[in-house]
């Protein structure tokens, strides 16, 4: 192991426009406090930095262009045994090119990196692979998982680093656009009403719209949902969806995966409907109601002086999942 | 373009596999249409499969059927609200080839079978659903349409398996009688317990099954009970005449809930996980609810031929659905062989059922559904068969002990049964399973 | 590069309804439920397009052990496409993966991949093969808009609700959403063709090696790690205390109640009321 020669660990964060991804705090104290910001705006996103850090260099290298990026950081990266990224979408699309680069295995997924030990989310975060490498790495963490000590001393100043980025094909950014408006209320609501796949279809969700708007909440959903297209994408909640932060969350026939969750922040009330007594989101909830989610939701309608519209309840749509057989 | 082919199978159950097996292995081109994404997605039962008609198809069957555990215990309880009595029957070689029975998984089940059908040539298609008939002028059946772009097959011959309240066999107006006291709802609940727990608690070691047929556990609506053993499932459930369900008012999920608490059944189920709950109307069979069985260009078998027996204690028809499916098969091959598929033609089928422990049993069976399902065997029998039971399990010391005779007609006089309908129903009874 | 003679749809032959033991953190998988995920379907769907609207021929391509093949026959229903096996273990790391699969998709003007695989669920083998073929990459697209051949103009989902958009040049290796398109169903007389299509199957040296520098130490189910808690901020240590420990805070116990969806709605209304959420 070369975890005695040399500085350990590094977090490379993807920055864009000076605005952070989702995760790079976590991703540096995970890395004890060394940073590499490379894109740009990394000034501005240094000054921005929350946590605690022993170094932080940055790299000024514009829009990103991975395949040229991580020809360019490889060799400033060379030292470190471990190379941590946020597992954001930049982080998740930079990652595996750093490491064909520079000929290292990719730990995917982490929630957890320790020299000797690092835990990968399988299985849409149902089950953990405890893994060790050999030698070096690079290893994307999930968002959301750690959670961060405040800063307690000052920022050591930036150091920008010379980088140049190598010719190379690389897709070019055309415009990045600001949050869809149609989400706003999402992520900003202090009240969210979210479904799951325990819902039955674009009728339950339709309803719950109403039902959610009665008490004051935004609805939410999983992305088992917005897959199926019950909901507009920009309604899901999670590490690859919209990140929120209510002081209410009531989830209806959610199991509560981690990427799920992990977008949720730190809700005070938390309301759990589900049939299943013991999946994950049960197990977060101060009120955990085992019943049938649908049935709740209109008994919920009813009380709430709300008429069922018309496709309120349908069962789902044949096809809805639009998958073929795979078994000819 | 229409795709053409010799036979149509539409359902891939054990009727539609078991035909097209037959078909194709005779070397006519076979497609065999399903509509669930693999053969047995979505086929629900209660779990018992008496596989033997497999004997001729599949020699050797036992070794490579998907199954969970071998029944060599088979028990009829009868039980009133509180009481229960269980009569049960070990048969030491029921655990060896030829076997009797075996509990398997639908989803298993099927896929092996219409996996077989698939080895034999037939053309399996799958997340495909017969939405109709093709016909010529004269109405006559010469294909399929299906819910695919381009979706047609031509045929020479359709055989429908696709199950009971089949949309073929209607379109095809086979159905006359059309009448709700002719089918029987089954709902099941399948629970998880682990291996070892289940094991122990029913006393069953390796492969070995259990299956307890259940009467008077329905909360006096017709029908019966049932619990078979898994691997590490068991599978409990209710059959349920539909008629009295309807005028009971009642929910299937409340009587299966009450079958789980009635007190001979609920430490065989604590602690079981549920897995999944499903409801499928079952043809309550017997002669007297058949339809029509050929058409011009098609042939009925299975559960859409009403071919099944499920009133009250009996639940078999995938036996029954394999056989016919077979039989239709070997009338296909039989007919397109000599170029003509009209009703007359195929009225061979009938026969082969007739001649063949399909319709035998039926017809030996007729009438067996009435006796089941009547108000004295679901709850004065019940009541009764308890009563006494209890009579001569009790100590009553210091008192001394009455005799069967004696309590025999106290217990017969506390349920008001009349000697004469015993007599009857006994005669009935003999002369049906006799 | 050369000019792009094919677009290629890389499919993975994933469980879609793995069961996992949440005490144990095994898994166990059912060929029945194997097939395509809605991700990959889509993929299919856009090679599928772009082939139509490029009017090149399409190639499916897919790593896994035998069973795999499965996905290719899917893609085989569409028409006449190329069906490429190469194989590997079901969990082959995404590096050996990709290795395994770019030489066979050298010359694809796109490789169309879904964004995340069900089961290892890292997004990586797109960016790999991106590597591999030195082509562009473009990940977790939500929609695209093919130009003239060669050139597409791509959206796609950054963090916090963000978008961004892309100009794409071929050679390119592109992974999309599963909301991205649904796959269309294919005809009945290609599914029966499909059954007798021919699958290649890549030589033996083109497997992947797998001497990895990973090992595996065990597998568990998900726990959540503890997460870091900020101090809280005041400074009188009973205060600290209690803060922490949330001992005088309101939060109730946590409460689980069977009941019926009426009676579970009664009370939801009540928690709702008790906690000043509703007048
Ligand atoms: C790389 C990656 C990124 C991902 N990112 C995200 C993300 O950002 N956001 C996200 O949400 N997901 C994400 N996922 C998917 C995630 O792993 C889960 O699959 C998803 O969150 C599950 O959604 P669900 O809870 O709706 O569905 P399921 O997990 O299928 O759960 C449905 C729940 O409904 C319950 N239920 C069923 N019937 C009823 C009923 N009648 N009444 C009440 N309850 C019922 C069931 O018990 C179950 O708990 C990601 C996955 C991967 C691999
Ligand atoms: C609760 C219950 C318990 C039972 N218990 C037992 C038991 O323990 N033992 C026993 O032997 N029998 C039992 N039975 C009866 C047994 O399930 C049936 O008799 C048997 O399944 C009949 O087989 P089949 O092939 O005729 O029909 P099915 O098994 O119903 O198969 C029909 C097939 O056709 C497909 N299909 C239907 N419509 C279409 C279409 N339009 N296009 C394409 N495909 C279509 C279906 O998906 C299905 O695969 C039980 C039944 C029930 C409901
Ligand atoms: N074994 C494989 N064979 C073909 N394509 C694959 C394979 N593994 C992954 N892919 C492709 O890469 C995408 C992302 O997978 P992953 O990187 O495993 O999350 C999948 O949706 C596929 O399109």
């Amino acid at each position: 192991m070369s975890a005695g020669s040399g500085p350990p660990r590094i977090a490379v964060i993807p920055v864009r426009s000076g605005v952070l991804p989702s995760g790079a705090q976590e991703t540096i104290a995970e890395a004890g406090g060394a940073a590499l910001l490379a894109g740009s705006g990394t000034a501005e996103a240094a000054a921005a930095l929350a946590v605690d850090a022993a170094s932080v260099a940055t790299a000024e290298i514009g829009e990103p262009a991975f395949g040229g990026w991580a020809a360019a950081l490889a060799p400033l990266l060379a030292p470190y045994r471990a190379i941590l990224l946020p597992a954001s979408p930049d982080g998740r699309d930079l990652a595996p090119r750093l490491a064909a680069v520079m000929d290292r295995p990719l730990l995917a997924g982490a929630t957890e990196y320790r020299d000797d030990e690092v835990r990968l989310a399988r299985y849409g975060g149902l089950i953990l692979d405890h893994v060790t490498a050999d030698g070096p790495v690079v290893v994307t963490l999930q968002p959301g998982v750690r959670g961060t000590e405040p800063r307690t001393r000052d920022l050591p100043a930036p150091e920008p680093a010379a980088v140049k980025i190598p010719d190379g094909h690389d897709a070019a950014v055309l415009a990045v656009s600001p949050p869809d408006p149609g989400t706003m209320d999402l992520a900003e609501s202090k009240r969210i009403m979210a479904g799951g796949a325990g819902l039955r279809g674009p009728g339950d969700f339709r309803l719950l719209a109403r039902v959610a708007a009665a008490i004051g909440a935004s609805m939410g959903a999983t992305r088992v949902v917005a897959d199926q297209g019950w909901v507009a994408h920009e309604r899901y909640i999670g590490t690859t969806g919209v990140a929120v932060d209510p002081d209410l969350y009531i989830a209806l026939g959610i199991s509560g995966a981690i990427q799920h969750v992990t977008g949720l922040g730190a809700p005070r009330h938390v309301v759990s409907v589900n049939t299943d007594p013991s999946c994950p989101m049960m197990a977060m909830a101060d009120l955990a109601l085992v019943t049938d989610a649908p049935g709740l939701l209109e008994a919920l309608a009813r009380r709430l002086g709300i008429e069922p519209d018309a496709g309120a309840g349908e069962p789902e749509p044949a096809g809805a999942r639009g998958q073929e057989a795979s078994h000819g | 373009m229409a795709e053409s082919a010799d036979v149509v199978v539409a359902g891939a159950g054990p009727a539609g596999a078991a035909a097209a097996l037959v078909a194709a292995r005779a070397g006519l081109r076979v497609v065999l249409v399903e509509r669930g994404p693999f053969p047995g997605s979505k086929n629900m039962y209660g779990g018992v499969i008496y596989p033997r008609v497999l004997d001729t198809l599949l020699p050797r069957w036992w070794e490579e059927v998907p199954v969970q555990r071998w029944v060599t215990r088979r028990a009829t309880m009868v039980m009133t609200g509180t009481k229960a009595l269980t009569v049960e029957f070990r048969g030491e070689d029921w655990d060896a080839p030829p076997y009797n029975g075996a509990t398997a998984y639908r989803a298993d089940f099927d896929s092996w079978l219409a996996g077989k059908a698939a080895d034999a040539g037939a053309e399996l298609v799958c997340s495909t659903t017969v939405t109709g008939l093709l016909r010529d002028g004269t109405g006559r059946v010469t294909g399929v349409r299906t819910d695919r772009p381009d979706g047609d097959i031509r045929a020479s011959l359709v055989i429908a398996g696709d199950g009971v309240n089949s949309f073929l066999a209607k379109e095809a107006g086979l159905y006359e009688d059309w009448s709700v006291t002719h089918f029987t709802v089954g709902v099941k609940e399948v629970l998880a317990l682990p291996r070892e727990v289940l094991e122990d608690r029913f006393n069953l070691t390796g492969d070995e099954g259990l299956d307890i047929e259940i009467l008077g556990g329905t909360q006096g609506i017709p029908g019966g009970g049932f619990l078979y053993t898994n691997l590490d499932t068991i599978a409990v459930g209710v059959v349920l005449s539909l008629a009295g369900l309807r005028d009971s008012g009642k929910r299937p999920e409340d009587i299966i809930a009450a079958l789980k608490d009635h007190p001979a059944i609920a430490p065989l189920v604590r602690g079981g996980e549920l897995k999944e709950y499903s409801a499928h109307t079952i043809p309550e069979g017997g002669m007297d609810g058949m339809p029509h069985l050929a058409a011009d260009g098609m042939l009925v078998a299975g559960d859409a031929a009403h071919l099944c027996l499920a009133s009250g204690i009996w639940l078999e028809g995938v036996n029954f659905a394999i056989g016919s499916g077979a039989l239709a098969g070997e009338t296909a091959i039989e007919a397109i062989g000599s170029g003509d598929t009209s009703a007359a033609a195929l009225s061979g089928y009938r026969r082969r059922l007739e001649n063949s422990f399909v319709l035998a049993n039926h017809r030996k069976l007729r009438g067996a559904h009435k006796l089941i399902l009547g108000k004295r065997a679901q709850t004065v029998y019940p009541e009764l068969a308890c009563g006494i039971a209890q009579r001569v399990f009790t100590v009553t010391d210091p008192q001394p002990k009455a005799g069967l005779r004696r309590w025999v007609h106290d217990e017969r006089k506390r349920g008001g049964v009349r000697l004469r309908d015993i007599v009857k129903d006994g005669w009935v009874g003999w002369r049906t399973f006799g | 590069m050369g000019v792009p003679r094919y677009i290629a749809a890389a499919l993975k032959w994933v469980d879609l309804r793995p069961e996992v033991d949440p005490l144990a953190g095994t898994v166990r998988h059912d060929t029945r439920t194997s097939g395509l995920s809605l991700a990959d379907a889509a993929a299919l769907e856009w090679a599928l397009r772009l082939g139509e609207s490029w009017q090149l021929p399409v190639a499916a391509i897919t790593a896994g052990p035998p069973e795999a093949r499965a996905v290719l026959r899917d893609a085989a229903g569409f028409g006449p496409t190329r069906l490429v096996h190469v194989a590997a273990d079901r969990d082959a790391p995404s590096d050996a993966i990709a290795r395994a699969l770019a030489p066979l998709l050298a010359g694809a003007a796109v490789v169309c991949c879904g964004d995340y695989s069900a089961d290892r669920g890292s997004g990586s083998v797109p960016a790999f093969l991106a590597h591999h073929l030195q082509a562009a990459q473009a990940l977790g697209l939500t929609s695209l808009a093919p130009e003239h051949p060669g050139s597409l103009v791509a959206q796609r989902r950054l963090d916090g609700g963000r978008r961004e958009r892309l100009q794409v040049s071929a050679p390119a290796v592109i992974s999309v959403e599963p909301g991205a398109a649904q796959l269309r169903r294919a005809p009945l007389s290609g599914l029966l063709a499909a059954g007798r299509a021919a699958v290649e199957t890549a030589a033996a040296d083109q497997a992947p090696e797998y001497g990895s520098r990973v090992h595996l130490l065990r597998t568990t189910s998900y726990r959540p790690r503890p997460k870091v808690l900020a101090p809280p901020r005041d400074q009188l240590p009973r205060a600290r205390l209690l803060a922490l420990t949330g001992a005088l805070s309101e939060r109730m116990p946590p409460r689980v109640v069977r009941a019926a969806p009426e009676q579970a709605a009664d009370q939801l209304i009540g928690y709702l009321t008790d906690n000043g959420y509703l007048g």
